[in-house]
């Protein structure tokens, strides 16, 4: 019976080990930052996009917070997860100085007029 | 054959050694002495070595009887009640046996009462204990083939219990029923004043839906404002509005298209709650596409992300519309407990995906218009955690036939909603794997067939390496 439950003891190890292994993704040091809106956004302010090591992330415009989400780095792009739900994927170029973010939510994200915000890094790290 | 062996004394053979009978042999470790079926010729008495006494199905499938040591013999039933043998024995060690024909066995029997009553006695002993141990048998198969309520119940509660409870303390937690508790405070304007303002240019229409729904089809004219971006998207909408002439004079009316009203209403209140005085939601949800012109475009090829380990995973149970065509497969347990594995590690891994943002997951069953509102985020919550529980007792052998149910349940689902989807032409995806997922296809619906004939074949077959009522059971089980 022993033998049985250090069996079972060993599959729960196991498990356990996948899962960790799991919420492990790929790094954000690339991408964390703070980043600042090309053009005015919305005809207003530059918007600001501030990328934290933590994975906690903020949209600011005019100094008003409009979205706080996570993000992280998927297939290397990163993601940012709205508290609503919604999901953002923004495009890297020039070696991740500047951030193509297409405001649709498309899963393809490509840089639609009107709805792409190009942002670049003002300061590296978070 | 017997528990506890004894060699026959002298004394109880009439006055007869059984070493003077018969011919001693010397018989290598793993061989079978005796073969389960065969007719019988000889009786055997160990004089050394340890013989393994078994029966066997077609299958393969061993049931251990006991183990035979030094003293003990064995083949004495079949040579007693004429018919094949009842169980097969195999040597465990080098055993030396006394091979005792039947003749002389007869012969010994006919000249010997004491040793014919010792056998006898042996024999009655055999069957008392026989029947109690079937007896113990089917109360051990009862218990590991019962299903109970309870077990469905614990399994459902869990899930319920951990989502809510998890849900507490996650960052991204969302209200357990959507809307509980809202005012009903938008006017709803009906499709005919909908159709006059909209003929009048009276109405900016907004469509509360994601994207990839409004590109699909959408109200001629009408703006996009995915209610999962608002936070983002308003400034960018306000300025648009800022440009149209005469824009705050007239109605905004928002439109969801979908059965669970989820969007729009919920936009529209957001709507009202910047300023906007004149908001209205559409009263018929989806009669806009019959009496509005729309524009159409065809649908985007569906986006998915690689799903590692459970993408590839997730194409095995294909293979079991091959394996259930070879009936001694179909029916081993041996294929019930790889599915168990299989489907354990698919479903964990999948939940995994989807337990931390039950937001993303709650969109994506609404996207399927399948949901009344107030059941989608208890759906959002539970399901994920469902899955991770029924997964993790699948793999661990616990209450297997009631995992296997519930999986199944889900499949079934899972197909129907896939099934919908694609006849519908959602532009979605499945929303099975975190947020993006596979794109519903009938390859997916395959392989969600595919999963629902593993539980099939689980709730049949499955019994080893199983953690249930009547204890745990490995491969050999010894009665």
């Amino acid at each position: 019976m022993k033998t049985n439950f250090l069996k079972l003891a060993a599959v729960l190890g196991l498990i356990m080990f996948w899962l960790v292994l799991g919420g492990c993704g790929e790094s954000r040091s690339p991408f964390a930052g703070t980043y600042r809106s090309l053009e005015p956004f919305a005809g207003k302010n530059f918007a600001e996009l501030e990328l934290k090591e933590n994975g906690k992330g903020t949209w600011t415009l005019a100094g008003k917070t409009m979205a706080e989400f996570t993000w992280v780095v998927n297939d290397g792009k990163p993601w940012f997860y709205l508290k609503t739900g919604g999901i953002l994927i923004a495009t890297p170029t020039e070696g991740g100085k500047v951030l193509s973010v297409d405001t649709t939510g498309d899963w393809h994200p490509g840089c639609p007029p009107g709805s792409c915000v190009l942002f670049k890094r003002v300061q590296k790290g978070g | 054959m017997e528990d506890k062996p004894k060699t026959p004394s002298a004394e109880e053979t009439g006055g007869l050694k059984l070493c003077e009978l018969g011919q001693e042999v010397v018989i290598p470790a793993g061989s079978r002495v005796v073969s389960q079926g065969e007719t019988p010729e000889f009786f055997y008495v160990i004089q050394s070595g340890r013989l393994r006494v078994f029966r066997e199905t077609a299958d393969r499938i061993q049931t251990n009887l006991t183990e035979l040591g030094p003293g003990a013999y064995f083949g004495e039933v079949a040579l007693v009640t004429g018919q094949p043998r009842s169980a097969s024995v195999e040597t465990l060690t080098e055993a030396r046996l006394i091979k005792v024909s039947q003749v002389e066995f007869d012969r010994l029997l006919d000249q010997n009462p004491k040793l014919a009553r010792h056998i006898i006695n042996q024999l009655a002993n055999w069957l008392v204990t026989g029947d109690s141990r079937l007896e113990k048998e089917v109360v051990h198969q009862v218990k590991l083939r019962q299903i109970s309520w309870f077990d469905y119940a614990l399994m459902v509660g869990l899930s319920i219990i951990f989502g809510v409870v998890f849900n507490l303390y996650n960052d991204n937690k969302i209200p357990l029923i959507y809307g509980w508790g809202e005012k009903a405070d938008i006017r709803e304007i009906t499709l005919s004043n909908a159709e006059e303002l909209y003929k009048q240019n009276q109405a900016i229409f907004i469509d509360a839906r994601k994207s990839a729904f409004f590109d699909q089809k959408h109200l001629k004219g009408a703006m996009n404002l995915p209610l999962i971006l608002f936070d983002l998207m308003y400034p960018m909408f306000q300025f648009t509005l800022e440009q149209t002439p005469g824009a705050k004079d007239k109605t905004t009316i928002v439109y969801g298209g979908s059965f669970s009203r989820r969007f729009d209403i919920e936009l529209a209140r957001l709507l009202k709650s910047k300023g906007l005085d004149k908001v209205a939601v559409l009263g018929d949800y989806s009669g806009w596409q019959k009496a509005f012109p729309v524009e159409e475009r065809p649908p985007k090829e569906g986006a998915s992300i690689s799903l590692g380990l459970a993408g590839l995973l997730e194409w095995l149970p294909l293979s079991i519309f091959l394996l259930i065509l070879i009936p001694p497969i179909r029916r081993s347990p041996y294929l019930a407990v790889a599915g168990r594995l299989l489907l354990g590690a698919i479903f964990i891994s999948f939940a995994l995906s989807k337990i931390l943002r039950p937001a993303v997951f709650a969109l994506n069953t609404v996207d399927y218009g399948m949901m009344p509102s107030f059941g989608v985020n208890l759906w959002a919550l539970a399901l994920p955690w469902a899955e991770l529980v029924v997964g993790l007792f699948l793999v661990l052998g616990i209450r297997t036939r009631a995992a296997a149910t519930l999986i199944g349940a889900m499949n079934v689902i899972f197909i129907v909603g896939l099934v919908w989807a694609i006849l519908h032409h959602l532009p979605i995806n499945c929303g099975c794997v975190g947020e993006v997922g596979e794109p519903v296809n009938w390859w997916k619906v395959l392989k969600n067939t595919g999963m629902l004939v593993m539980t099939i074949q689980i709730f049949l077959y499955d019994r080893f390496f199983v953690l249930d009522r009547g204890g745990f059971t490995l491969r050999d089980r010894t009665i």
